[in-house]
């Protein structure tokens, strides 16, 4: 089933790890902040980069529901 | 009107011999080169040494920031160079450079240097900190003196990463000489490169049953976890594990015991007189450490390979070529920071809190250049601002009116900011009227 993976812009910090580190599934925008290139989760290699991406945010912003 | 003599003495005027980078008093003092070429040749092709020349604030970030373009690997990451080989760390992350590969390598030692499992280190950086401080003589009247370079800054991050990974306390010494042996090697090779690669190999010889054990019999410290990190069901293999050890001794020591003599070094003699003022509010030094970053870091230099042709100002990088990244010159762009040259730990035009990867802060203000940005990012940022800054407000707290003991300081200096010397004073002679109590 699919998955939605979420963020939240106030908590987060604009460290990057997202976007460095999974430029798939998150771009940087021009201030530093991180957007979703991608909200479905649907497949094994998505789900596996989400769950990185949330491992490495220092600040907390990533979820999936 | 100009005359066609006129235009061509201009000219000239303007022109670098690159004979300059290799000059002594650019070691020395390299900011009046790095201002001819942030106002003359933003890109500066230097065809004596084969490769371009970046200086600008904002051309720095973009390098550093556009990965497409620019790599950090030296070599193809599958072609036939066997990595490490001729590496004094043997094979590691800065030699991969780029890929799949190296980004599973960062993962999984970045995650132990943030966050909550830094802070489960605090205590140790608490306590290397304090025994070199009770290790500092002073005399029957109580007054002391020392050398900050040898007796505290050089000793200091080697021994909280060799605790961190959980060596034994009584090798601690025997660390700090390979740690000597592996730096020298870096920068220059001859003796130097084969002294490192020798210390390279003893150290190896010594870790192997180290590692074997803790394979066996897992603690809390950092070798374990990095023995046991795996990522995508994934470990590191034996050659790895003691190539990322030499790597964290040397990349994690070298620049935070810099860092550290840089900070002491302004605050004695650049601004004795906000000095006084961290003095009376340690947690200051934080700004200290911010500043000193900027003005002038650890690391001025960075280098990167174009993968494609680049347009950048009225020049053509092309496909292939070395470019240099003068981050200690675009740390002093005035078109970014307000008096580049003076040091000013009050400054409001730079971000003074903690740094991030993308080099954008919620507060507006640009960051300095010190760790670098973007995917080579520093990975141990936040542990050596945890270690300069911890150090440096103990020694403050500990002493009673530290002050320098001669007045006159040759300064900063590095034996070749182009090949990886890193800058910092060669000594640091402190004197002090007593410890405080309970020190």
């Amino acid at each position: 089933m699919a998955r939605t993976l979420k963020l939240d812009l106030d908590c987060c910090v604009n460290a990057g790890e997202c976007y460095y580190n999974h430029p798939r599934l998150f771009a940087m925008e021009d201030d530093g902040a991180p957007r979703l290139l991608l909200t479905s989760i649907e497949t094994d290699d998505d789900l596996r980069e989400a769950e990185e991406a949330i491992e490495v945010c220092p600040s907390g912003a990533i979820s999936l529901e | 009107m100009a005359t066609a003599e006129d235009k061509m003495r201009e000219f000239l005027r303007r022109q670098i011999d690159p004979r300059e980078f290799d000059a002594p008093a650019f070691q020395k003092d390299p900011f009046p080169l790095y201002k001819r070429l942030r106002d003359d040749h933003p890109v500066y092709h230097d065809r004596f040494h084969n490769r371009w020349v970046v200086s600008r604030y904002w051309d720095v970030d973009s390098v550093f920031q556009s990965s497409e373009a620019y790599t950090r690997g030296i070599y193809e990451e599958d072609g036939p160079y066997e990595f490490g080989s001729k590496h004094v760390f043997g094979p590691n992350i800065l030699e991969y450079g780029v890929g799949d590969r190296h980004r599973w390598l960062r993962n999984i030692i970045a995650g132990q240097f943030v966050g909550q499992k830094l802070n489960d280190f605090l205590p140790v950086i608490d306590m290397i900190a304090r025994e070199l401080i009770a290790r500092l003589g002073t005399g029957s009247d109580g007054k002391g003196g020392f050398e900050l370079v040898t007796e505290f800054s050089t000793q200091f991050p080697i021994r909280v990463i060799s605790n961190m990974l959980g060596l034994p306390r009584e090798d601690e010494d025997r660390f700090v000489d390979w740690y000597q042996a592996l730096i020298a090697g870096l920068g220059f090779g001859g003796e130097h490169l084969a002294r490192g690669i020798a210390a390279r190999n003893e150290m190896w010889e010594y870790l192997e049953p180290l590692i074997e054990k803790r394979r066996k019999e897992p603690g809390e410290d950092l070798l374990s976890r990095i023995i046991a990190a795996e990522l995508d069901g994934k470990r590191m293999s034996m050659e790895e594990i003691k190539g990322f050890v030499a790597l964290l001794l040397a990349a994690g020591g070298d620049t935070t015991d810099k860092a550290i003599a840089n900070m002491w070094y302004h605050m004695l003699y650049t601004r004795p007189d906000q000095f006084a003022a961290v003095q009376k509010d340690p947690e200051l030094w934080s700004n200290v450490f911010t500043e000193m970053m900027r003005y002038d870091p650890v690391v001025h230099m960075q280098q990167r390979r174009a993968t494609q042709e680049i347009a950048m100002h009225d020049e053509v990088i092309p496909k292939g070529a070395i470019v240099l990244i003068y981050l200690g010159a675009g740390n002093r762009d005035e078109r970014v920071f307000k008096d580049p040259d003076t040091f000013d730990i009050f400054r409001d035009d730079l971000h003074m809190g903690r740094e991030n990867r993308s080099g954008r802060y919620k507060d507006g203000k640009p960051g300095h250049l010190g760790f670098g940005m973007g995917q080579h990012f520093c990975m141990g940022y936040a542990m050596a601002r945890q270690e300069a800054v911890i150090a440096c407000t103990h020694l403050s707290n500990a002493l009673v009116n530290p002050r320098p003991k001669v007045e006159d300081h040759p300064g900063i200096s590095s034996p070749s900011i182009d090949s990886g010397g890193f800058r910092s004073p060669q000594e640091l002679w402190i004197e002090f009227d007593r410890k405080a109590e309970g020190w």
